[in-house]
């Protein structure tokens, strides 16, 4: 430590939790010299204390040149606890603001919640947002691999515990002595996504670097946890494995009617309409234009324009399906996405539906029962004599293309939540947007 | 012209170009104007039938909703068969109407048309004295193609009879051509043609 007067005055940063310079800081770390306390202007915690946070609120938070009374309170065991080393936990500094709160006196700061990246899915929504805001992609470093929402979700950080793991000991009530064995098991959310900048100082436990990942992500003790992040690696890689496919097989694909390559398409042309009975590959706008085509007969629209097997409806993908298996499960996650979808003929039961129980949406009464709505209407008229001719039945698939497209336009807000084959136990459709266009 | 159409015309005119019937001189395109709204084919008479050795010229127009709609094809050369009009060249042919199919292109077209001239559809005619011919008097008929394909298309074939009865036709002051079309239409029976042209 550095020789001269400034020893014995107090120093700021440290005061605040947040000197950098820590042991070699030329200004007296309080505490550490508890003989020459003394000597400084502003020894006594009741003069030093912020009068502002006394009273609710100070603009200055931790910045604040003043004590705020939670310091004060706990300043001497803090200082011994800081003397102990890393034993401090954020649970404590958690019940600390906790406490304070209780007491009517609020705590000084925002608490900015740190979660971990992967919460970050079910953040950033109402009120959450401003203060998730350090958890925005933005600032977390790297790693697109989401970390299990279950497994060891470690409590959240606050703003000042990120600059600075050593603040939260400053303020935290005795119960931080009592360190809970279980905060040991979490691992370092910032080592995780990266580096953490604290090393071996960091009071969360920095895990083994996982092979398939890349990141340190493995606990070094908790064998269920780490096997399950081995699986959700392995789970994730299949998938990117997958994606790597349909990209390969898809990007030299051309369209059979505009000739250009879907995938050097413009971006909200890059999409593949899949026929169910053959399989040649035209890109989605344009063979729903030639289905919509008016000049010719429905049989000739309805056929493939390469082979003229007829298709009775156009399955959007995002990707070029090769194999059978995956056109069918294409087809049926088409199918089930439309079917949860509101018919707007059936309105909720106000409406009609033609197509009947052939219809590929949803009829269901607003109370959520589906409605049996029986085989599709068929088209009558009377003829010269009096006498009703049944018409053709009106098919479904001749009014599908243009439904879809009328529907296209309607979720155009969910046009940037495009994802492949999503997992299948995510129930939110909107990731489903390919799908339907 | 929508961008599409043209777009795709370029493309498939260097389809055309490369392709190998364009080597074997069976097929041919060319641009007429700069926005690929028209262009010039050409396909050779297909062997063994009597337009073998003719090149026909076909105008071709592509209308702005190409592909989604056929482009518009009509023999610029006299050609004589049962589906294409002596008179206008106009060409009855389902994939150019109402069989169309988006995935089809100027090079399938064409060799669509070649197929045509080598299996003629009396049944669905666009030249009704043609068919007729076709139909009751098929070697009349493959004469006259021949013929017709020898004076218009530049053809091998000269038939010096034929030659003969136009001759007289013409120093009776009738158009060449005129006179061509009424003696093919009787079966080349300058009696009958003389008596329609003066009647």
């Amino acid at each position: 430590m550095a020789e001269g007067w400034t020893q014995n005055v107090r120093c700021r940063y440290y005061a605040n939790g947040i000197c950098r310079k820590g042991e070699a800081c030329r200004y007296l770390h309080q505490g550490q010299a508890a003989s020459s306390v003394g000597t400084s202007l502003r020894t006594d915690p009741l003069e030093t204390r912020c009068r502002y946070y006394q009273r609710g609120s100070c603009a200055y938070g931790h910045r604040c040149n003043f004590v705020h009374a939670a310091e004060v309170s706990t300043s001497s065991t803090n200082n011994a606890n800081h003397s102990t080393g890393l034993a401090s936990s954020s649970t404590a500094r958690k019940n600390s603001s906790n406490n304070a709160n209780r007491n009517g006196q609020g705590t000084s700061w925002k608490t900015s919640v740190l979660k971990k990246q992967g919460d970050s899915a079910d953040s950033g929504i109402g009120e959450d947002s401003a203060e998730n805001w350090v958890n925005a992609p933005e600032f977390v470093p790297a790693g697109k691999y989401n970390i299990p929402k279950t497994a060891e979700r470690v409590p959240p950080k606050s703003y000042a515990e990120v600059l600075n793991p050593m603040a939260g000991k400053m303020i935290s009530l005795p119960q931080a002595h009592l360190s809970s064995p279980s905060n040991k098991k979490k691992l370092c959310p910032f080592q995780e996504a990266g580096e953490c900048k604290y090393g071996s100082q960091c009071v969360y436990i920095h895990g083994d670097t996982c092979d398939l990942c890349g990141h340190a992500c493995l606990h070094p003790q908790d064998k269920e946890q780490r096997k399950k992040h081995v699986n959700e690696c392995i789970k994730q890689h299949e998938q990117d494995m997958e994606l790597s496919f349909a990209v390969a097989r898809s990007k030299d694909k051309t369209c059979g009617v505009c000739f250009e390559v879907v995938m050097e398409k413009s971006p909200r042309e890059q999409r593949f309409g899949i026929l169910p009975n053959c399989n040649h590959c035209f890109c989605l706008s344009c063979i729903r234009k030639w289905r919509q085509a008016k000049q010719f007969e429905n049989k000739i629209i309805r056929a493939c324009p390469e082979c003229r097997v007829t298709s009775d409806f156009v399955c959007p993908s995002m990707y070029w399906v090769d194999t059978k298996e995956e056109k069918e499960k294409l087809i049926k996650d088409y199918k089930g996405a439309l079917s949860v979808k509101d018919c707007k003929y059936f309105r909720s039961g106000r409406g009609k539906c033609p197509f009947g129980n052939k219809c590929f949406y949803l009829h269901a009464y607003p109370d959520g029962t589906k409605a049996d709505v029986g085989p599709p209407l068929r088209q009558r008229r009377h003829n010269a004599d009096g006498d009703i001719d049944v018409l053709q039945q009106i098919i479904l698939w001749d009014f599908l293309d243009e439904r879809e497209n009328r529907w296209l336009y309607s979720i155009d807000e969910l046009e940037d939540l495009v994802a492949f084959l999503s997992d299948s136990d995510d129930s939110d459709w909107s990731d489903y947007d390919f799908f339907f266009d | 012209m929508a961008n599409i159409a043209a777009q795709r015309i370029k493309r498939e005119f260097k389809e055309v170009i490369k392709s190998e019937e364009v080597a074997k001189c069976a097929i041919k395109v060319e641009l007429v104007n700069d926005n690929y709204t028209e262009l010039k084919g050409e396909i050779a008479g297909p062997p063994e039938t009597p337009y073998e050795g003719g090149t026909f010229v076909l105008e071709i127009k592509v209308p702005e909703t190409y592909p989604f709609n056929p482009p518009k094809v009509r023999f610029i050369t006299k050609i004589w068969h049962p589906n294409i009009s002596s008179v206008t060249g106009a060409i009855c042919l389902d994939i150019l109407k109402d069989q169309w199919a988006a995935a089809m292109t100027l090079r399938t077209v064409l060799l669509s048309l070649q197929a045509l001239l080598a299996a003629a559809e009396p049944d669905d005619p666009q030249d009704a004295v043609v068919a007729k011919q076709f139909k009751e008097n098929q070697d009349m008929f493959r004469q006259t193609a021949r013929h017709w394909t020898f004076v218009y298309a530049g053809g091998p074939h000269k038939n010096s009879d034929f030659e003969l009865k136009i001759r007289r036709l013409t120093d009776m002051g009738i158009e060449d051509h005129q006179a061509r079309v009424a003696l093919s239409s009787y079966n080349w029976d300058l009696e009958r043609a003389t008596e329609q042209l003066f009647s």
